[in-house]
């Protein structure tokens, strides 16, 4: 399956996924705006400016740990997947939030002055040799220009163009981006302020994202020694009988590369695990209309050959297997991708017709 | 690691029954946490100040002596109903910028100062208007202003920029607005210290090099930040003019 560079493929979960964001993210922003300000009983208020500032770098705060919480959620409940489907629309609009927080703040604490404002933003204070008074708008800065590149190149047209392993590495760096968020804040409001109800929910978010992650690496670390394989010349998978029709085992070779057999129709077939679309686990997926389906996107492969269906034309690697008694082997060498290999029957798992 | 028992989302088909519940409950503990934040974050605002520019008194104009700290004063002589004469206002113009080039050249002179006032207690300050306008040589004979000397002191406070803290921005003050206020430090604006305790009466003093130069270099790295330091206190008028010691600075949080 491929996107073929369409600007972007809609359906109706799209539609719903975009529309729920859309309104979490208007609520946000009305509430803080103008609901807030009612219930606030001071003398003067706060400038609009610093107040729009706030609302939206609050706003891109709040969205950016949502983002960075699904990741880690649908690794540990695949019951979570669907909110992976479409957190790129999420990302894209966290970007245009925060660019809306860094031009408030611009246009309002560095103008006025006859120097060049974006200047100003650097010179303004160089404080860099203490940590009272830091000069924590170089973090904001880092972040945003980190963010605004990964919006620009989160379409699949950069992912064909750089390849899948280029553009996820591309996309690690929304982790330093978003512990550059955590430095913007904690050396700048978070000693300011006097209520510390930011700080609370601030740190209770930046917590989340880590324990979240935490949690999902240490079960991909127990799932990983459960299926790691020997160097050996035929890698041992498992019993036919633990395979389940339309369903995979997935094999972690001695090298590093992941393998999903699946059992289909009573016969087995081996293809990677990681989807040509952006890598998603392959093996997790399952087997609809004789296609394997991959469970972030949907992109489907013939499991005889590796290959989607026309007009399509991904394709990823395929592997040889062999049956000694009930055990499933598996040849660690990959075909070029696409490579038809004729389907292993299953002992004792014969389709029956 | 998969279970057939387990739902299968494809994003193209629709959402598995046993999958909408879920994500339904989902979808309203997203918005309903946002909007939950917003609020939350919203009403946790800490107040600004009272501080403002008072476009409500209208314009104001008054006499008197210009004098240079070297940031310009303007020592009324002659005032109207809100401002009374032997009452000093610091000057400055629009936006992060000073009046050097109009005010400096009327050292010691009488003028006359026209422009809106921004205050905060008893910290005001006067931005002219722009032009001659704004300030000018006034007729008559500059009397002689008395300055006393108040001994040293050391005091405790934060430095902040006294336009922005006497209003023109809420808030104005604090670590968020450190760049702003150093921004307009750089720009001559009249910068102001704010101490804990007040000295003779007052808790806002302009503040000076030891020389009673601009700002040293040094202060900038400390500008709204709580510290320590000392120096000479002088009165001008009902102003407090502080010539800091840059060597005394201290950190105190
Ligand atoms: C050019 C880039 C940026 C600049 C110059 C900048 C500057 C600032 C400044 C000056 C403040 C203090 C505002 C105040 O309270 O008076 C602030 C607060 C904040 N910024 Fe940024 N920022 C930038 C980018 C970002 C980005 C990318 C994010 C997050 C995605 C972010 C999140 C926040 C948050 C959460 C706050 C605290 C909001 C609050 O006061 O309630 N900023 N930023
Ligand atoms: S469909 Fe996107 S990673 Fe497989």
């Amino acid at each position: 399956m491929s996107v073929k560079y369409i600007p972007v493929q809609w359906n109706n979960n799209k539609y719903i996924y975009d529309a729920v964001m859309l309104l979490g993210v208007g609520l946000f922003l009305y509430v803080f705006l103008y609901a807030a300000p009612g219930l606030l009983s001071h003398e003067r208020p706060i400038n609009p400016q610093v107040h729009n500032a706030r609302a939206f770098g609050a706003c891109a705060f709040v969205m950016l740990s949502v983002i960075l919480c699904i990741g880690p959620l649908a690794r540990l409940d695949p019951r979570f997947l669907p909110l992976l489907y479409n957190r790129r629309h999420f990302g894209v609009m966290t970007v245009f939030v925060a660019i809306t927080h860094a031009g408030y703040i611009i246009d309002w604490y560095f103008a006025f002055s006859s120097s060049n404002k974006y200047e100003a933003l650097l010179f303004a204070n160089t404080s860099y040799g203490q940590l009272a008074g830091f000069p924590f708008e170089i973090f904001g800065i880092f972040a945003l220009f980190t963010l605004i590149v990964l919006a620009a190149t989160s379409h699949d047209f950069w992912m064909k163009f750089l390849s899948p392993p280029v553009w996820k590495r591309i996309h690690y760096l929304i982790y330093p981006a978003y512990l550059s968020v955590v430095a913007h804040v904690s050396f700048g409001i978070l000693q300011d302020q006097q209520n510390h109800t930011f700080t609370v929910i601030f740190i209770g978010g930046a917590a989340a994202v880590g324990v979240l992650h935490l949690m999902a690496a240490l079960h991909e670390r127990r799932v990983d020694q459960a299926i790691k394989a020997d160097a050996v010349d035929w890698v041992p998978v498992c019993d036919v009988a633990q395979m389940r029709e339309g369903f995979a085992r997935i094999k972690l070779l001695a090298n590093g590369e992941r393998v999903a057999v699946y059992l289909n129709e009573g016969k087995l077939s081996a293809i990677s695990n990681a989807c040509a679309h952006q890598n998603g686990p392959l093996g997790e997926g399952r087997i609809i209309n004789c296609l394997v389906t991959c469970p972030w996107h949907g992109f489907q492969y013939d499991v005889t050959s590796g290959r989607s269906p026309a007009p399509f034309t991904e394709m990823v690697p395929t592997y040889n297997l062999k049956t000694d008694g009930a055990m499933v082997l598996l040849d660690p060498r990959a075909n070029p991708p696409g490579t038809f290999v004729e389907p292993v029957p299953a002992p004792g798992r014969e389709a029956k017709l | 690691m998969s279970d057939d028992n387990k739902p299968f989302f494809v994003g193209y088909l629709p959402v598995p029954q046993a999958l909408r519940g879920l994500l339904l409950a989902i979808c309203v503990l997203l918005v309903s946490g946002f909007a939950g934040f917003g609020l939350a974050l919203g009403v946790a605002q800490d107040d600004p100040g009272e501080g403002a520019f008072r476009f409500d008194y209208g314009r104001q104009t008054v006499t008197g002596v210009i004098e240079l700290t070297p940031y310009p004063l303007l020592r009324v002589t002659q005032g109207n109903e809100r401002i009374k004469p032997g009452h000093t206002l610091m000057l400055a113009g629009g936006g992060k910028n000073n009046v050097d080039s109009r005010a400096i050249p009327l050292e010691g002179q009488l003028a006359q100062a026209s422009g809106v006032i921004l205050e905060r207690g008893d910290l005001d300050m006067m931005q002219l208007r722009g032009g001659r306008g704004g300030l000018d040589a006034a007729e008559g004979a500059a009397p002689q202003m008395e300055v006393d000397q108040l001994g040293r002191w050391k005091l405790a406070g934060e430095i902040c920029d006294g336009k922005c803290l006497a209003g023109a921005m809420r808030p104005g003050r604090g670590l968020a607005h450190k760049a702003c206020a150093n921004l307009c430090l750089l720009g001559g604006v009249p910068p102001v210290f704010v101490s804990t305790r007040p000295v003779e009466g007052s808790q806002f003093l302009l503040i000076t090099g030891p020389d009673g130069e601009r700002l040293p270099e040094k202060a900038y790295d400390y500008v709204a930040q709580f510290i320590s330091l000392e120096g000479d206190v002088e009165r001008r008028g009902d102003l407090l003019v502080l010539r800091m010691d840059p060597d005394t600075l201290e950190v105190l949080k």
